[in-house]
Formats: C-alpha cells, structure tokens, sequence
C-alpha cells in the first residue's frame, strides 16, 4: 500500500494530467454531438480492420466447421431443389399437394474409379446411417449411381459408369423416355436407347431423370442431347448425349432414400408371382 | 507571479475575461481569434509547483470553453501545455545551472521568443486539431495554426514586453 502511494506520488503529475485529460475528453464528448459522431466514426473504423484481421486469420481454422454447414444447408435445398423439379412438369399440379417420398443424406466419396469398365465408388454413410441398397445417389449436377451394398459404416455404389447399369430418362420437353447407357468410352459420353422415333426431339434437349425407376424422384437434370439419328426401319432413336457431370472429380454426394421403395418392391412382387 | 496569491486570482480571471470578452470577437482576416491566456503560462514562475500548474491550465481552459460555450478544446489543449511546460522549458533555455527562475529573469531572447514559439505552436496544434476533429481538413488545421500562431505571438509579445526584467 505505501509503494503503491509512493509511486502515485512520485508520478503525481502524469496521473493528474491523464486524469483531468481524460474528464475533459469525456466533458467535450459530452457537449459536441459532432465530435462524438467523429470519435464513433474512428473508433468504428478501427474496430473494422480489427475484426478484418481477426476474420482473416480466424476463418481458416473455421473452415472445416462452415464446409459442413454448407453441406447441412445443401441436403436441405436439395430436398426441395428435387421436389420442385417433380412438379414443374406437371404445370396443373402445382396448386395441389404431392406426395413427395423422397430424403436425401449427404455423404463423402471415399473412392472414386472412372477407368475401368464397371465403375463403384465407395461412401462415408452406411447401415447406420439408414443406407440401404438400391438407393440412388446424385452429386451437385447430376446423377452418380445406385448403392449396391452396404456395411456398417460404408456404402459400395454401382457408378454410371458401367456397363450394367441403365437408368430412366426422359427429355424436359418431351414425355417420351429412354435408357442412359454408358458408351464405355470418356466419361462425359452417354448412350440413351429405346427412345420411340415419333417423339419429338432435337439437339441440345435437356435430359432428365424419368422418375419411372424408384431411385431417382423426376426431373433431376443429367445431360443434353449431342447428336441425333434415326435408325432406318428399326422405329427408334440413336441418341448420343453428354454429361453435365464430371464423375472423375466427385468429392461429395447425396443419396437419395424412397421412403415408398418397399412398398414398390412388393407391388412388383405380387405382379410376378 | 507566485502560487497563490491575490494577485494570481486577478490574473488568472482577468485573462479569462480578457480571452471571452474581448479576444474571442476580434475575427481578424475573418476567422482568426488570438489567444491571450496562455500568458498565464508565462508569468507562473518556472520553479513552482508543477502539479498545481496543471491543476490551475485545467481550470482556465475550462473557464474559457465554459464561457464561450466551445466544446471543450480549450481544456485539453491547455491542460497538454500544463503538463508538457517543464519539456518546453529545458529544450528552450538548456538543461544547465543557467535555468532560470521565471521567464522574466532570463535575458536572452532568442531562448525567450522559442519558448514563446512551442509554448504557443503546440497549443494551437491540440486546439485545432480538436475543433476540426478530422483528417481530411488537416491543411486547414495547419493554415490556421500557424495564421493563428502569428497573431497570438504578436499579442503575447507585445503585453510582455510592458513587463521589465527583473
């Protein structure tokens, strides 16, 4: 206690000063709305490029964390991104209210092949997460595949890109449906067969999913019509299509789960039997 | 002049008054108002108390920004000059046995006319930095400091030098 007053008294002048300094900051701050603003203004710039500095180097670490909000946020709109495709071409529908069975979960692609002739990619999600086999999966523009079997924690996906595998498609404009075929060659460059030569196509048409397959809800957008042929006397189209979606660079993607898949499946059931 | 005597008290409120009555209307070219009561700093001997000084500049600037209602750059500014005179006085007459008691008893007057000069120069630099409160207008914080400067000196030095030295 006494230092403390020694050194008070010792440095009694700067004390006072800074004191009566700060009083009468704080008296003129007082009486002039125009300093106050000024001070306000300083202060706020200040404290700008201060949080710029501590955003900048802040966020970087905060990137992990925002990517998997993002990814939260994207399930989400995508959920509605595909039901509002559903609707849109059904123009009369819109006022009444569909039935929409369809979820998504978002997932990581572990492992990717796009080289060989029959094409999996491997996912972070598996039984545990509620994946089940024959599910489809999509990625941000386009669709990837159908989830061939399932462990625990992972998900073996049968990719596009491969030869067994036929997908339901249809144009935007024209009801008329197809089977996507990988050609086998790059992976942009697509088949589409048994389309009925009457329907009327052109180049460039959008092409999307068919809804007809209980993988994929309708109107999610693959690719568009690169070339067009007749087959003489065979009735059908020869369509070439190429792929909005790059399946060499997926990183991150999304099954879809149809929640009436069973139901499906047991109708399909009491056909056959 | 001593610490505390009548005729402080008389000084000190007849430069108040002197300042918001007579100094602050005379608008010279338009806009320049000498200062006049930073002869207070003058006249306190150099060897008095110093903390009392800042006391006494706290109290005549806010005297001063009471009575002419200015926002308060009268206060800061003198009350800097209080608290820094001991600095302009050692860079003005020299750390040495030399150092004399009061500004009257010194006789050199290049020493004089540079104390005068800081004394008022960083006054005026607070007062009008703090009036403009900005730095987009600091050529005119300048221009008027030092139009202001010449006035104030003129003033100072001509009232001072009704004063002999002792």
């Amino acid at each position: 206690m006494q230092r403390i007053l020694n050194a008070l008294l010792q440095y009694r002048n700067p004390v006072l000063y800074f004191f009566l300094l700060a009083l009468s900051v704080s008296f003129s701050f007082n009486q002039s709305p125009f300093h106050q603003y000024s001070f306000q203004k300083y202060g706020f710039y200040l404290s700008s490029k201060l949080y710029y500095i501590k955003n900048a180097l802040g966020s970087y670490y905060d990137l992990k964390v925002i990517n998997q909000q993002l990814l939260k946020e994207n399930e989400q709109l995508k959920k509605i991104e595909l039901s509002l495709g559903d609707l849109s071409l059904y123009p009369f529908d819109f006022k009444q209210p569909k039935r929409f069975p369809f979820k998504v979960k978002r997932a990581n692609v572990l492992k990717n092949s796009y080289k060989n002739q029959r094409n999996f990619l491997i996912l972070n999600i598996g039984s545990d997460n509620g994946i089940q086999p024959e599910m489809g999966v999509i990625s941000k523009d386009g669709i990837v595949g159908v989830v061939h079997s399932v462990s625990k924690n992972y998900s073996n996906v049968i990719s596009i890109l491969n030869k067994d595998l036929k997908i339901n498609v249809r144009t935007k404009k024209s009801p008329a449906f197809g089977s996507l075929v990988w050609s086998g060659g790059s992976s942009f460059e697509f088949k589409i067969e048994d389309i009925v030569s009457n329907a009327k196509l052109s180049q460039g048409d959008t092409i999307v999913t068919g809804g007809m397959s209980s993988y994929f809800p309708l109107g999610i957008p693959i690719g568009k019509i690169s070339k067009l042929n007749k087959i003489q006397g065979s009735g059908y189209y020869s369509v070439d299509a190429i792929l909005f979606n790059d399946l060499s660079q997926i990183y991150y993607a999304y099954v879809i789960e149809n929640s009436d898949f069973k139901e499906i499946k047991s109708l399909q059931k009491n056909i056959s039997q | 002049m001593n610490s505390f005597s009548p005729i402080s008290i008389i000084s000190f409120i007849t430069l108040v008054l002197g300042q918001v009555l007579l100094f602050n209307h005379l608008h010279i070219f338009g806009s320049i108002n000498p200062i006049i009561y930073l002869l207070f700093f003058v006249f306190y001997r150099f060897e008095s108390n110093q903390t009392f000084l800042i006391l006494l500049s706290f109290l005549i600037g806010f005297s001063v920004d009471i009575l002419s209602q200015s926002g308060g750059a009268h206060t800061i500014a003198s009350l800097t000059i209080g608290f820094l005179r001991p600095l302009i006085i050692k860079y003005a007459f020299g750390v040495t046995v030399e150092t004399p008691q009061s500004y009257f008893s010194d006789s050199r007057t290049l020493n004089k006319l540079v104390f005068l000069i800081l004394l008022i120069a960083i006054h005026h630099l607070i007062y009008f930095s703090l009036v403009y409160f900005s730095f987009d207008s600091i050529l005119l914080i300048i221009k008027n400091m030092f139009l202001t400067l010449l006035f104030s000196l003129i003033l100072i030095g001509i009232t001072l030098s009704f004063y002999p030295n002792k």
